[in-house]
């Protein structure tokens, strides 16, 4: 009965919208966090929204003294055990390998992917590899920014 | 159809091309291409690579490159006397478009159609056209008469 009376007061109470007299478990937590909740909210929301900065460019180009600075890196790393011809030196040991790698990639800006790190031998090689240009524009940009003769109309609006 | 059911005409230039100077009647050409798509492959391929030759050797021939979504790239080519032929490069190699754009280039613009005859001259006959009565002696009416009444026995 008198559990009964208890419940109906404390279902009318809810009903009108005052909170219950006894703390439940948990209550006075609740209603800390949501105050915080809210000013972290309004705190996050002042600072500008950052904009995606656009992809790297890929673009290589070989410096003029490319070869002189490989060689000049490789005997570095190699140290004395290098003979005369530099470009025959094998790469088959994976620390000196990785250390003319990394240095070169540091210095070029520009390193080898994962799927040619195999074809990787010989110092000939790398050579071979950083000497290849490297271009980011595809050939329809390249061919608009060129020079077109003056008998040749290339039309982009679709 | 037989020779006689199609259309024909007589061997002739455009203007006595050559005669003089010698002028590239292709007036216009008009590439169209889809640049996705696979049928347009070699026609984007040719753009890349030829196109820019092909132009720069042929100053006289106006080149529009139009990429749009198209279902088979085409190549319409306008001469100098109106006519208008169009290609379909769709699949092609780019091989294959260099060869048919040299030969669209070459050409004149007149009709692919059935020749009569494999030659054609303004001036068939310098001094005459020899008929029965070239290098006969002439005479009048009354002449021929009298010479059958002075000798009738020759006659």
């Amino acid at each position: 009965m008198a559990t009964a009376r208890g419940l109906v007061r404390a279902w009318r109470r809810l009903r009108l919208g005052v909170p219950p007299r006894r703390a439940l478990w948990g209550g006075l937590r609740k209603k800390v966090k949501e105050p915080e909740e809210v000013e972290t909210a309004v705190l996050v929301k002042e600072p500008p929204i950052l904009v995606c900065p656009p992809p790297r460019s890929r673009k290589y180009l070989p410096p003029e003294d490319l070869q002189s600075r490989l060689e000049s890196h490789v005997r570095e790393i190699f140290g004395p055990s290098l003979s005369e011809d530099w470009q025959k030196a094998s790469l088959k040991e994976s620390k000196l390998k990785y250390h003319l790698l990394a240095q070169l990639a540091a210095e070029l800006g520009h390193a080898v992917p994962n799927s040619q790190l195999h074809q990787m031998c010989t110092a000939g090689d790398v050579l071979a590899f950083y000497s290849t240009q490297v271009k980011d524009a595809s050939k329809f940009d390249e061919l608009c920014t060129a020079e077109l003769p003056s008998n040749l109309k290339i039309m982009w609006e679709y | 159809m037989t020779a006689r059911g199609t259309a024909s005409r007589y061997l002739g230039s455009v203007l006595r091309n050559g005669l003089g100077r010698y002028v590239c009647q292709l007036q216009r050409l008009s590439l169209a291409f889809s640049p996705g798509g696979q049928s347009s492959r070699g026609a984007r391929g040719y753009i890349e690579e030829k196109v820019l030759d092909f132009a720069k050797q042929n100053p006289g021939v106006v080149v529009y490159v139009t990429p749009q979504k198209c279902r088979s790239p085409t190549v319409v080519a306008e001469y100098l006397n109106g006519a208008v032929r169009e290609e379909i490069i769709a699949d092609k190699t780019v091989a294959e478009i260099t060869q048919l754009v040299q030969k669209l280039a070459n050409q004149s613009g007149l009709e692919i159609i059935r020749i009569r005859k494999p030659f054609h001259t303004d001036n068939p006959s310098i001094q005459g056209q020899w008929h029965p009565f070239t290098n006969k002696p002439s005479t009048l009416p009354g002449q021929s008469l009298r010479r059958l009444e002075q000798q009738p026995n020759k006659v």
